[in-house]
């Protein structure tokens, strides 16, 4: 089964991360984190961003790794499925780069 | 003993112990055909007469009467539709009022989603997955007939209550408040409620099953990245209904409670929210529509390549299409709900994810394309229906993406272009595809050829309707019609559209009559079929026609991977031939590689499952008449039945190896820890956490978004909190008894920590009902009656921990746990674990309620 777990790294990984920065953004709302500053911007998009890069890091990690010691149609669907974690994270969370958050 | 043994020079086993690292499988010798079929007839055949129904589990059996009950359902969705476009025929039809309106609408929806399409692509999974893997049967046949008979009881309730006038009306959706006690006084709704429910104990029976089956019993050396494509789209179906339908069942249950108890989930003023019920209901009805989609394409990435006399393009590719799929199908449910006021931020999540979904989707489009552009197309019937999906279908999924963008969304929202998008996408993405599967197999079901010309005049009435109906619903949708309505007396520029409709649905509903017709001829009148009439390479045409009910004289293994061994493994040149222990025996493998491991001993027919479902179907009968205090009694009904499915398994001896090959000699599964049925606890766990995690979900949106919230102050003493930490202490000792119970099983005391385990089990319920006892009243506040929730999950799971220790500890007195054997300890440690792990969280998530 590891060469599943392998296989399935990259989505799973989009998935919690999905959930992650989908929950912090109702957390956020509820709590008025929209309304306290940090640095250049609110609280509510810093704690989104955080969340997303380090999301976004591990994809990166996951890519590379993931594949190591794998050969043929084997390490080819562990690469496809990391690479799908990656692209739909990147593309799925873009939207808390910039816009507004509670309305 | 180890999982595997090999005996004489060419022997080996691994140092795990559970696997034969290699493919060079002697062949056995070969035995006359004709002996070999009489021998595995005789156990694998159903009993004659009446009482085969009621006792068959052979998923031949069974699975074809999933597919035909299934196609009933259908006909009487398709007669509510024309009913439906009678009435909208012109502007004010008089043909149905307003509440049978609202009653046959929700039905056909209903019937179709719930009645004919999950049941459908169960039976194809069930009927055809042992077939193209090289197995005889599914892994729990017992749990196929069980799911079959909820389907049946479940569904012919819901049916009914249509000749009674209590079908439900509230929409297939069932949005809350249109469905609470208030707006819907009547047993309508509880019909949908609870009638879904008891049918959705088949699909996640099929889910389990499906899982387990594909993991584990393939044919010897068949690895997961050389099996059958259609594997991987049953293993994805599989996997997203654990997944997809615990929500469903959540909302189902809490809805439910709501009407009987008045708990207010969805009540505003009390801190519930309408929108839990919408969210829990789209994250399942979303990934329902891959779920659906996902079998048709895996009958496409068959018959595609065959048809087109050569191989799949990009097998590798689809497996990557499948997996994205699978995954990003459960960030897009948030799309059906762009119109109630939800944060931009959110929109913008879900909208991207739902354009991002049709990536995958196309990615298989393209490798089908190129797979016909590869080979040289036949159009034959099946191709037929092949070309029919792909006109219907990338019409549906570019409409979906035109959806997937919420200004446009916005504007077309709960129109009749959503209307036209869902029945391109489900008869274009489900049906066609299941017509032409149908089709394809029909000589392999029935044995027969079928009648030339009648199916190619269902095909296109079928076409020729349906684009006619529905393409014009699209304009309709543009010019503003809202879906559900009967009539639309100030709007006469949508009446030409829906004559038109209607007149095409008529053609439609003629050539599915016809398509029906045909299948009857064909099982009544066809001509003998030969055998493997397509051509095809698949494992499934590598048996007689019709299927025996064993499938395989011999299982394939390495030298036998294709249609060509079909003389060889009738000769009994395969694995494990006949039944010489008159047993039902079964290859199981491990997961990915598929090396064999041992040998499952299947059940043979029996009564259980239908006395099971019907125990089952007493606990919801007694709910659905509002006799509340009679329900208990179902319940206890059902643990009696469901205690003899475990009283009946397992050994009290060790038995010896089974001669698989030559030189291959395996253990049954009684003297193996990591069986079959360990992997389908583990399967239904899934489905269980994902239900609780969905639970968790509706106690954090709740709290953050829902009206009438922060709850008023609580009334929890501390002997309530301290009695909750005294029962997950309890599980705990109870957690480290199963543990200490298996490894002990093989002294003479080893009986004693199953019995602690009992004990702790007990002593964890009364502790859980000082907690019930010390709740504030659940009628109060939403918050109040999610504690009572969490709760009841805990008890249910406590109960169901004390059945499995005392199981263990009556396996233990009576001699089916020994060094060799582990009984029902696995399942109950396994067990045990996830109660404690949702118990302490849940002790946490009160815990923080309290202090935050």
């Amino acid at each position: 089964m590891g060469w599943v777990a392998r296989a399935l790294a990259g989505p799973t990984l989009w998935a919690v991360l999905f959930s992650v920065v989908y929950a912090l953004h109702g957390t956020g709302c509820n709590l008025g984190w929209t309304d306290r500053s940090v640095l250049f911007t609110d609280l509510h998009h810093a704690a989104m961003w955080v969340a997303w890069g380090l999301g976004l890091v591990l994809h990166g990690a996951l890519v590379v790794t993931m594949p190591k010691g794998q050969e043929g149609r084997r390490r080819w669907i562990i690469v496809a499925g990391a690479w799908i974690g990656l692209v739909s994270s990147v593309f799925t969370l873009f939207p808390v780069i910039a816009t507004s958050t509670c309305f | 003993m180890t999982d595997a043994t090999h005996s004489g020079t060419a022997s080996g086993v691994l140092p795990d112990g559970t696997a034969i690292d290699r493919a060079d499988i002697a062949t056995n010798p070969p035995q006359r055909a004709l002996h070999l079929h009489r021998e595995l007839d005789r156990v694998w055949a159903d009993l004659p007469g009446w009482r085969g129904f009621f006792t068959s589990v052979n998923h031949g059996t069974i699975g074809l009467r999933f597919m035909a009950t299934s196609f009933v359902f259908f006909a009487i969705g398709g007669v509510l539709a024309m009913l439906i476009r009678a009435q909208l025929a012109t502007r004010e039809g008089a043909f149905l009022d307003t509440d049978l309106y609202n009653q046959i609408f929700t039905m056909h929806g209903t019937i179709m989603m719930f009645l004919f399409a999950i049941p459908m692509l169960e039976g194809l999974g069930l009927w055809l997955l042992p077939k193209i893997l090289g197995a005889r049967d599914m892994a729990f046949p017992r749990l196929s007939a069980l799911g079959y008979f909820c389907y049946l009881f479940g569904g012919s309730v819901i049916v009914l209550s249509l000749l009674f006038g209590v079908a439900p009306d509230d929409g297939w959706f069932m949005y809350t408040p249109l469905s609470d006690r208030t707006h819907s006084p009547g047993v309508n709704a509880d019909v949908w409620l609870l009638g879904v429910t008891f049918v959705e104990i088949s699909a996640m029976a099929a889910a389990v099953e499906i899982t387990v089956t594909i993991l584990r019993c393939r044919a010897a050396h068949m690895p997961l990245t050389r099996m059958p494509l259609m594997g991987w789209y049953l293993l994805g179906t599989s996997v997203m209904m654990l997944v997809g339908f615990p929500p469903l069942i959540l909302g189902s249950i809490l809805l439910e409670v709501q009407r009987a108890f008045d708990w207010p989930f969805f009540d505003v003023a009390r801190g519930g929210d309408p929108l839990l019920w919408q969210h829990l209901f789209w994250l399942f009805g979303h990934p329902e529509v891959y779920i659906i989609f996902l079998p048709a394409a895996g009958a496409l990435s068959t018959i595609i390549p065959v048809l087109s006399r050569t191989t799949i393009l990009g097998y590798g590719a689809i497996v990557a299409a499948i997996i994205g799929l699978v995954f990003l199908s459960f960030g897009l449910w948030v799309h059906h709900m762009f119109t109630v006021g939800i944060p931009h931020m959110a929109l913008a999540f879900f909208s991207a994810a739902s354009a991002l979904v049709a990536v995958p989707t196309a990615v298989q489009i393209f490798a089908w394309i190129g797979t016909m552009w590869d080979g040289k197309v036949q159009m034959r019937l099946p191709m037929l229906y092949v070309m029919g999906f792909f006109a219907t279908f990338v019409m549906g999924g570019l409409t979906g993406v035109m959806l997937a963008m919420v200004p446009f969304n916005w504007q077309a929202h709960d129109t009749a272009f959503v209307t036209a998008h869902l029945h391109y996408v489900l008869i274009g993405g489900f049906v066609f595809p299941m017509l032409a599967a149908v089709t394809y197999w029909m000589p392999l079901i029935c044995g027969r050829w079928r009648i030339r010309g009648l199916g190619e005049a269902a095909f296109w009435l079928i076409l020729i309707g349906f684009h006619g109906t529905f393409f014009l619903m699209h304009l309709t949708g543009l010019l503003g019609m809202p879906r559900r309505i009967d009539v639309y007396p100030g709007n006469p520029e949508w009446e030409w559209l829906n004559l038109t409709s209607s007149v095409f649905g008529m053609i439609q509903s003629a050539g599915f009559a016809l398509f029906a017709f045909d299948i009857i001829m064909q099982w009544l009148f066809g001509r003998r079929s030969w055998r493997n009439p397509w051509k095809a390479p698949t494992l499934d045409w590598a048996m007689p026609v019709p299927s025996p009910s064993y499938n395989f004289a011999s299982l394939p293994g390495p030298r036998q991977p294709d249609a060509d061994a079909i003389l060889p493994l009738a000769r009994g040149e395969g694995l494990l031939p006949g039944a010489p222990r008159g047993l039902r025996e079964t290859l199981v493998v491990e997961p990915a590689s598929g090396r064999p491991q041992h040998v499952a001993v299947l059940a043979t027919n029996t009564a259980l499952p239908v006395l099971t479902s019907a125990a089952i179907g007493s606990f919801f009968g007694a709910m659905l008449l509002g006799f509340y205090w009679l329900a208990p009694l179902g319940i206890l009904a059902t643990i009696i039945v469901a205690w003899r499915w475990g009283a009946i398994m397992g050994s009290t001896e060790d038995r010896a190896p089974a001669q698989v090959a030559p030189d291959l000699h395996l253990p049954l599964h009684f003297q193996v820890r990591n069986t079959l049925a360990l992997t389908g606890a583990v399967a239904l766990l899934v489905g269980d956490a994902t239900l609780y995690a969905s639970l968790l979900f509706g106690v954090g949106f709740l709290t953050v978004v829902a009206p009438g919230w922060p709850a008023p102050p609580s009334g929890l003493e501390m002997p309530v909190l301290v009695a909750g930490l005294a029962a997950v202490a309890a599980m705990a000792v109870g957690s480290v008894a199963a543990r200490l119970a298996e490894a002990n099983r093989a002294r003479p005391s080893g009986h004693l920590w199953t019995l602690v385990g009992t004990g702790m089990a007990v002593l964890a319920l009364v502790m859980l009902g000082v907690v019930a006892m010390g709740l504030d009243d659940p009628t109060r506040h939403a918050r109040d009656a999610l504690r009572g929730v969490v709760v009841g999950f805990a008890v249910a799971h406590g109960v169901i921990a004390g059945l499995l220790a005392l199981r263990s500890h009556l396996d233990h007195r009576q001699g089916r746990v020994g060094a060799n054997r582990y009984g029902a300890i696995p399942g109950w440690r396994l067990f045990q674990d996830f109660w404690l792990a949702t118990s302490a969280i849940s002790l946490a998530v009160v815990l923080a309620q309290e202090v935050l």
